[in-house]
């Protein structure tokens, strides 16, 4: 249950790069649109268990959806709306799309500001009209968002989420009385949900890897050598662990300003074709 | 569609079933079919109902088939039942009321696919006689996951506007989001007291309502026991506890005269006020990671062999047993002397004894008891023993 296709090949090349997306730009789209949606999950003040969820299940349809077909900014709200469901504290549609709406239009003051074209440097947010059209196609985009998720997932909409896991592997290993380590571990595991760990490695992994870097980055020493090792307790493979470390790593990464501007245009899927049709790879 | 949509079977809050046929095998089949609302989307029962059915595959659950999603509208395809027990008992019951083979039997088949289900993490929330269906071969079959939900370790709270109020157990009356297993455990008394009588045992009004219907026949439980269920509530933390009437409890015995001393047995056991002394998961997995020890839910098969009448491997003490033994033999006689009169029921446990050689559900292995109540413990062969008694009685 952890991918819905469950195949390497699905993993090493996922229906983005079939379409000529690069693997760096995807990731970062990818990364992008989770942080939209745990954005929107903060000023809707919903649950980080739905906003979890929500951002899981969005890492997931990209093993079997292209970024060509789908914008990541509909794909997100779809996502949220559904693993609201999910966790039985359901969003009012008309709140999401607001949220949305706003969301999306900062990121086109950012993206104006720095082509150039407006001086302003404050942003206003302008509210939709109550019936106008900016809603309703912001609603059946949402409606068809929805629905593809659960259509090219085949209903596999189950998540488990790391917390539980991870307060029990603290207490195991008898960290819970050091005063960062859950507060930092914790961040790691909410870092990591903008990569696509979660649809790729189980639970447990992805705890240790949190675990790994809060002991290496406070100077706690747990017993690391053969036949020790303490991941070792929780079935871990240190191959493993240390791969989502790099997916985490990846994320902290300095970009560019180009690359950091690139997003902002990519949040739709004309703006990806577009962009697709400007960067055609030349034989 | 490779279906052929018969005669309109019923309607529901979000669906409408019909009966069907398939094309390909000529295999009657339910057609659920949902309309997808364009206000909310894909309703939220039809988006946990297919992602849990589809991987809970047992013969006491209704099996989900396919489904066909369409822009419109969604199909789901189900195993064909012929009615559901509320309809059985109505027209096979003596107003209402069951013979005691055939209770047992189907409280069988509730216990079995409810554990199933628990032991695949998955709460139903929605037990009750329209939920559960009964196909021509006499087979129960749990249906209408439209409310279930996957349930992991313990943390999440959950909505508490689940399972229709005849059914609904006392702590989710009092407000806890934080309920488990123990919900269906109670849907289950409930619907075993109404296999024997014919009748809803309790029958409120309106959630309050409900909660002194329950408290008039178990009694009103201690005030420490419903200060503990409100705090684990959390919504009700602000407002003061309300004072509930003391009633005294009324024996089962009282309350179901028909019943014999083993269904009054089990029944006290399901029919806990306080979840945590309900028939339960011996523990909660929550210091538990592996896939192998969350299944372990020993609760039931426990539940089962009282059910069927077993001796308890270890007894408080040796009286108990002794009491119990002499329930047995007076038991075996009883049965005897029902059986000539439960003809159909007979055709029911022989077709169960049959087809699925009951025993062959498997016995998770009994961790070791970290501080567990010793009768909990349950050994394999316990229940593997099934069989040869229930052909010695034939």
């Amino acid at each position: 249950m952890r991918h819905p296709g469950g195949v390497f090949e699905q993993i090493e090349k996922t229906p983005s790069r079939e379409d000529d997306i690069p693997a760096d730009l995807e990731e970062d789209l990818r990364a992008f649109g989770c942080k939209l949606i745990h954005q929107a999950g903060v000023l809707l003040k919903q649950k980080q268990v739905a906003v979890a969820t929500a951002q899981i299940l969005f890492q997931r349809f990209w093993y079997v959806s292209s970024m060509k077909q789908f914008g990541i900014g509909d794909v997100g709200m779809g996502a949220l709306y559904l693993a609201s469901k999910l966790e039985e504290c359901s969003l009012r549609m008309r709140d999401l799309i607001n949220v949305y709406d706003l969301l999306l239009q900062r990121n086109k003051h950012m993206l104006d500001m720095q082509n150039s074209t407006v001086h302003s440097p404050e942003f206003r947010y302008a509210p939709m009209s109550y019936f106008g059209n900016t809603f309703y196609d912001l609603k059946d985009a949402l409606v068809v968002a929805e629905m593809q998720i659960l259509k090219r997932l085949g209903f596999s909409v189950n998540v488990v989420l790391p917390y539980n896991t991870l307060v029990n592997y603290l207490r195991v290993l008898g960290l819970t009385g050091h005063p960062d380590v859950c507060t930092r571990a914790w961040g790691y595991l909410n870092d990591a949900l903008q990569t696509p760990v979660y649809a790729l490695y189980a639970v447990p992994t992805i705890v240790c890897a949190a675990i790994l870097f809060t002991t290496r980055f406070l100077g706690i020493c747990l017993p690391s050598t053969p036949p020790n090792c303490w991941w070792e307790l929780f079935d871990a493979d240190w191959e493993d662990v240390w791969s989502v470390c790099g997916y985490i790593m990846r994320l902290y990464r300095p970009r560019s300003a180009e690359e950091k501007s690139r997003v902002l245009g990519l949040v739709s899927k004309k703006g990806v074709r577009q962009w697709l049709e400007e960067h055609e790879p030349v034989d | 569609m490779n279906y052929v949509q018969l005669e309109k079977l019923g309607e529901g809050t979000y669906a409408t079933v019909y009966k069907g046929r398939s094309r390909a095998t000529n295999e009657i089949v339910a057609l659920k079919e949902i309309h997808l609302d364009a206000e909310e989307g894909t309703p939220s029962t039809a988006i946990r109902e297919i992602s849990l059915m589809k991987e809970l595959k047992h013969v006491n659950i209704v099996r989900l088939y396919d489904v066909i999603h369409t822009e419109t509208k969604l199909v789901l395809i189900f195993e064909y039942c012929e009615r559901d027990l509320k309809k059985y008992m109505d027209a096979h019951g003596d107003r209402g009321a069951l013979d005691p083979m055939t209770v047992r039997s189907f409280m069988y088949q509730l216990l079995r696919g409810t554990a199933f289900c628990h032991e695949n993490r998955v709460l139903h929330r929605d037990l009750k006689p329209q939920n559960l269906l009964i196909n021509r071969k006499g087979e129960l079959k749990l249906g209408d996951f439209g409310l279930a939900r996957a349930f992991g370790v313990p943390v999440n709270t959950f909505s508490n506007e689940v399972v229709t109020l005849w059914y609904r157990a006392p702590d989710v009356l009092l407000g806890s989001r934080t309920y488990s297993t123990s919900i269906d455990v109670w849907s289950c008394g409930c619907i075993f007291a109404e296999m024997i009588s014919g009748v809803p045992l309790f029958r409120g009004r309106d959630n309050q309502d409900q909660l002194l219907h329950i408290m008039r026949i178990i009694g009103t439980p201690d005030e420490r026991v419903i200060r503990r269920i409100m705090s684990e509530s959390g919504e009700s933390q602000q407002q003061p506890p309300k004072q509930f009437p003391r009633y005294p409890k009324i024996p089962f015995q009282q309350v179901l005269p028909k019943a014999h001393p083993q269904a009054i047995d089990l029944l006290e056991r399901l029919l806990q006020f306080d979840p945590a002394k309900r028939i339960t998961p011996r523990r909660r997995c929550s210091t538990h990671t592996s896939p192998q020890a969350r299944r372990q839910y020993p609760f039931l098969p426990l539940a089962l062999s009282r059910l069927l009448s077993l001796p308890t491997p270890h007894g408080h003490h040796a009286a108990q047993q002794q009491q119990q033994q002499q329930q047995q033999q007076q038991q075996a006689a009883q049965q005897q002397a029902q059986q000539h009169a439960a003809q159909q029921a007979q055709a029911h446990a022989a077709y169960l004894a049959q087809a699925q050689g009951m025993p062959q559900y498997q016995a998770p292995p009994i961790p070791q008891a970290q501080g567990a109540p010793q009768a909990m413990v349950m050994p394999q062969h316990q229940y593997m023993t099934y069989p040869q008694q229930y052909a010695g009685q034939r």
